[in-house]
């Protein structure tokens, strides 16, 4: 069987961050990591394989040159291909591109079942996995915590839904989102970061995805970025001081009735 | 071209949710600036006893009553929403990013080909042009985006966003009837909704969010009395979550929810960046740490420097007393 996983690479949620002076660009600090949600696509992604006979992994990601250090992360953790679809100049804040780039990318590489993370942690969207679905006319679940096999045509998934869990039976090809739960995502063993390292990651152009160039830049997008800026800050803190926790939290209640007005 | 918007409402267990209303109250101001018309639309079964509520809250509401749409499943919804979007062309549909609303509008969007901004908190409308207001890298930049080449864009919001105007319209009520099917190849086994009597976490107006500094599972019981008291939720740390003290649908911050209540208390966590991520829009922030160097007094507006198992029961009680006297 064929399994795709799609990944991002994302700044650390340790990097700095900084507005540019335009207001329209950012500067991240050189920290960057494989998608927190992508880990456990990729770990589920391993442990499938371990299930089902004469599977592949093949790791996908639409980003920039960098992003073939979180294509390595995924390799070294048990993937067996990677690409890389680079989209140097191209770089939108659509996710309606980035899905149909990933979508013309499954359809040439052929697939079986997909996986990815719930969302990305860096714009928090979490639009690719059911739009690539969608694009493919593939049933789609969000947010799984768990995944079981019954044979090469079907699945049975559990999700999260507003309030509880689902169980569900899904025909193959589909796609899976990822939730934190499904499983404990693998540190990469040193032989795995060797072979990583030796990896061959075939760059591919997204033109030769079926789109056309003028479809994919920042013309084409339908997002806009207008500016950025700092979020408020809070007043620095009143700390409520009092010879008695009771004392405390009397004031605590008055401040929060009287001036925060929230009580 | 019309410029009218549609806010897809979302009910749970029978009643619509607060986050529907709230952005009914957007949807409503946004439309009369823009002089068009507010449709709610309402997909589900016997839903009638429902319309009411929603009436002083928009001009028209599209309601589709059938068994199919009983339980939310992405591909009768989807179906449903694109039929309606056809027919009536709205320039703007407005939804929550609920877990619902995080299933159905990226895939409706990918069906309509229409730009889709998600997890927004904010959103302006000046002379045709959208400005919507949309925290990134877990709320350390806000950025302000807009639609073009399109004539529909969808946004969704965060539950608290907005708040609630009852308006006095009579919303005229239009029922449709359509075509739709169950995609065969999922099936449905089995829905458990444990914890459904709560206040959902992401909806509920206070939160009391308990760390480590609680020291166990069994500590929890006295946040749950506060909770209930002011009618809202138990939040927890990854680190309480990871030690099985509360489940993971509690859990606050970047690898579990981002909330923004009115009132956000945390006791006994430490406010790391990964915490603070997910709780740093709330309105009013408490925090009641031993340490006074902890970090989560840089993101508070009040502290208290003090041990917790002596605070709570006094916070217990003087809430109790000021629920009493109200
Ligand atoms: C990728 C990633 C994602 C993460 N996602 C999340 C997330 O979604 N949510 C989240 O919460 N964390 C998340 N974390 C973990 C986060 O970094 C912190 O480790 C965690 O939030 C710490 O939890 P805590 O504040 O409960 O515990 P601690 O950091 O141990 O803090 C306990 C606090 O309690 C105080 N205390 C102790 N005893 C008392 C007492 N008797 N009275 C008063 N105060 C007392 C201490 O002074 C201390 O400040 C994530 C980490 C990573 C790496």
């Amino acid at each position: 069987m064929n399994i795709l996983v799609f990944i991002k690479q994302v700044a650390d949620t340790e990097a700095r961050i900084l507005i540019k002076g335009d207001n329209r660009s950012l500067e991240i600090e050189n920290k960057y990591n494989l998608n927190f949600f992508d880990e456990f696509a990729v770990e589920e992604a391993i442990r499938f394989k371990g299930k089902v006979k004469d599977s592949k992994i093949s790791v996908c990601t639409y980003g920039g040159k960098k992003a073939v250090e979180a294509l390595r992360t995924a390799i070294a953790m048990g993937a067996d291909q990677a690409y890389l679809i680079d989209n140097t100049d191209l770089d939108t804040d659509d996710p309606l591109i980035t899905a149909k780039i990933l979508a013309g990318f499954a359809k040439k590489e052929g697939f079986d079942l997909i996986l990815c993370g719930r969302q990305a942690i860096d714009d928090e969207n979490g639009n690719i996995g059911a739009m690539v679905a969608e694009f493919l006319k593939i049933p789609h679940v969000t947010a799984i915590t768990k995944l079981d096999v019954v044979d090469e045509k079907k699945i049975i998934v559990e999700n999260d839904i507003e309030g509880g869990k689902e169980t569900k039976e899904v025909q193959l090809p589909a796609l899976l989102t990822t939730q934190k739960g499904i499983n404990e995502p693998r540190v990469p063993l040193i032989t795995g970061v060797m072979k990583a390292m030796k990896a061959n990651i075939p760059v591919i152009d997204p033109v030769t995805l079926g789109l056309a160039k003028e479809s994919l830049d920042r013309n084409a997008s339908k997002i806009k970025i207008l500016s950025y800026e700092t979020p408020k800050g809070r007043p620095p803190v009143k700390i409520i001081d009092g010879e008695t926790p009771e004392e405390k939290v009397k004031k605590l209640i008055k401040l929060l009735r009287e001036e925060a007005k929230v009580l | 071209m019309s410029k009218d918007i549609f806010v897809f409402i979302e009910c749970k267990e029978g009643s619509i949710r607060k986050t529907s209303f709230e952005l009914l109250s957007k949807g409503k101001e946004l439309a009369e600036k823009l002089s068009s018309e507010l449709y709610a639309v309402l997909l589900g079964f016997d839903t009638k006893s429902l319309i009411d509520e929603i009436k002083p809250f928009a001009h028209k509401i599209l309601s589709v009553d059938t068994e199919l749409l009983k339980d939310y499943r992405w591909d009768t919804y989807t179906d449903a929403m694109e039929y309606l979007i056809k027919k009536y062309s709205p320039y703007l549909v407005l939804g929550a990013s609920t877990i619902t609303g995080k299933d159905l509008f990226p895939r409706l969007a990918a069906r309509l080909d229409a730009p889709i901004v998600s997890d927004a908190i904010g959103i302006e409308v000046t002379d045709g042009e959208i400005k919507i207001k949309k925290p990134i890298y877990g709320g350390k930049i806000i950025s302000w985006v807009t639609t073009q080449n399109t004539p529909i864009s969808i946004v969704t919001f965060r539950p608290n966003s907005f708040s609630i105007v009852k308006g006095d319209t009579a919303a005229e009520v239009i029922d449709e009837r359509l075509e739709i099917s169950m995609d065969s190849r999922i099936n449905t086994n089995r829905i458990d909704k444990g914890g459904s009597k709560k206040v959902d976490l992401q909806e509920a107006d206070f939160i009391i969010c308990g760390g480590r500094g609680m020291k166990g599972p069994e500590n929890f019981n006295i946040l749950e009395e506060i909770a209930e008291i002011l009618g809202g939720r138990v939040g927890a740390s990854r680190a309480v979550v990871d030690s099985k003290w509360r489940d993971y649908e509690d859990q606050v911050g970047k690898s579990g929810k981002t909330v923004s209540p009115k009132l956000y208390i945390g006791c006994g966590v430490s406010g790391a960046l990964h915490h603070t991520m997910g709780m740093d829009t709330s309105k009013v922030i408490v925090a009641v740490n031993k340490d006074p160097n902890a970090l989560i007094f840089q993101y508070a507006d009040y502290g208290i420097v003090d041990d917790l198992f002596n605070i709570l029961p006094a916070l217990k009680d003087g809430l109790k007393n000021l629920k009493q006297e109200a």
